[in-house]
């Protein structure tokens, strides 16, 4: 397998090593992981309720759009800073997950979504495209985003 | 006092809450939904809270947002209640002997109180916002305290998995 | 800013706060003794296959002829299915092989990573994150 130096590389960090022999460390560091994906997908949600028609709908489209990027940033800055030493402390075993890696997937899948149609149409003048499009979008968005935190859960169930 | 265990015995050994525990598919789907609907629903209260603690969708009148937001937070709620005590009743001598699952419920209660106190006295005078920030100062704390509560409502649920037994 | 701040060590601070003590656990490490690798001979006394976790009460025979029962944590049923385990594999009294390692704290508790049945076939009972032995291949 090519990966296989990249992976015994990641296992052999020093933080992966701090994060093996520290109690306190692993827990918080999961704790916070937590908590920033619950604050991420909450400011996908109420961008997608938006574009699903749901939403807030007196506040034009792409300002709340835009305030929700900010935590979308924020956030997802501290999903991975608190998501890549889970991975690495373990990086041999999670590669040997299908369902670890079908979430790594759908995580891939979901962020280029994201950051490219999904931006496009959240900040787009509301009048310009077909209803279809914006609730279409939204609507993958937060099968995606939703994919991705069950997909997570279900790696203890399924390996 | 008598003990609440043998009842908690009973339930346990029942069938169906047997059949869900033992289940390749059945517990995954209750627990994984249970996880689901909280992060959902929490995610929206903290959109909210960040809202009125002026850290996000600073344009938005509060009211606005909160309104449209309210009923998916209660859906997300009901889901993440109805799961809950789903998981309670498949597995009930595990969560009654577990620290972290009772420290939740004590958040959650306060969680509950906080939310109250805020829709009953605050939320009512909401329309007035844009005009008194004396009450935009209540309506920070309790989004404040939302915002810690909520935090370790998701982490002390997340540590019921480590075991520690009393 | 100021704000920001404040309300980073407000989400900070509420999920720092449920962490309470060292006793925090890692799902294997703080649990387990990675130094402490175990091969355990006997027969079952029972099997707990429950999720999130099946339990394995199997009795030990010492070297010195008691009998010591042993709890052997293993992973959710769905993970051992996948594997090609099945819940009627296992039969009180059976006979039965386990690859582990001991828990820090409990001498009679242990991680199931390799079960090995009477007619041979060998299967990978441990969760996801353990110790990289190879044993999950």
């Amino acid at each position: 397998m090519l990966l296989l130096p990249f992976l015994e590389w990641c296992e052999g960090l020093a933080m992966s090593q701090a994060y093996r022999e520290s109690l306190w460390l692993f827990a918080a560091t999961q704790s916070l992981h937590l908590v920033a994906v619950t604050t991420f997908v909450g400011a996908i949600s109420i961008v997608d309720l938006r574009l699903l028609g749901w939403g807030p709908v007196r506040q034009p489209r792409a300002r709340l759009a835009r305030s929700a990027q900010r935590i979308l940033l924020w956030a997802g800055l501290a999903v991975l800073a608190t998501g890549i030493p889970q991975f690495t402390v373990n990086a041999l075993s999670y590669s040997r997950s299908p369902v670890f890696v079908f979430k790594m997937c759908l995580l891939a899948a979901a962020l280029v979504f994201t950051a490219t149609l999904r931006r496009r149409v959240a900040v787009a003048d509301e009048g310009r495209l077909p209803s279809w499009v914006p609730r279409t979008v939204g609507a993958v968005s937060l099968a995606l985003w939703m994919g991705v935190t069950i997909t997570g859960r279900l790696i203890t169930f399924y390996g | 006092m008598p003990s609440v265990v043998p009842a908690l015995e009973w339930l346990e050994a029942l069938a169906w809450t047997t059949a869900i525990r033992e289940s390749t598919w059945g517990y995954p789907l209750v627990e994984t939904a249970h996880v689901a609907s909280i992060v959902a629903f929490a995610g929206l209260v903290i959109m909210m809270d960040l809202r009125l603690v002026g850290l996000a969708f600073t344009d938005a009148p509060p009211m606005q947002i909160q309104r449209r937001l309210f009923p998916w937070q209660m859906a997300g709620l009901a889901l993440s209640t109805a799961t809950g005590l789903l998981l309670c009743c498949v597995d009930p001598l595990r969560y009654y002997g577990n620290v972290f699952f009772r420290v939740k419920l004590v958040l959650l209660a306060l969680a509950g109180v906080n939310a109250a106190a805020f829709h009953l006295t605050t939320y009512r005078r909401a329309e007035r916002w844009e005009d008194d920030p004396q009450i935009t100062a209540t309506a920070r704390l309790a989004a404040g305290v939302s915002l810690v509560l909520w935090s370790a409502i998701i982490v002390s649920g997340r540590f019921i998995a480590f075991n520690w037994f009393d | 800013m100021m704000k920001t701040k404040i309300i980073v060590v407000l989400l900070a601070a509420g999920a720092l706060w449920s962490v309470r003590s060292a006793q925090a656990h890692h799902p294997f490490a703080a649990e387990y003794d990675v130094n402490k690798p175990l091969t355990l001979t006997g027969t079952l006394a029972r099997m707990e296959w429950v999720n999130p976790h099946g339990w394995i009460y199997m009795d030990v025979k010492q070297p010195d002829g008691t009998v010591r029962q042993w709890t052997v944590e293993t992973s959710a049923p769905g993970q051992m299915s996948r594997r090609g385990l099945k819940k009627n594999d296992f039969v009180d009294g059976m006979p039965l092989v386990i690859k582990g390692y001991q828990s820090r704290k409990d001498p009679t508790l242990a991680n199931g990573r390799t079960l090995v049945l009477a007619d041979g076939r060998s299967f990978y009972i441990g969760a996801v994150g353990g110790p990289n032995d190879g044993a999950d291949r």
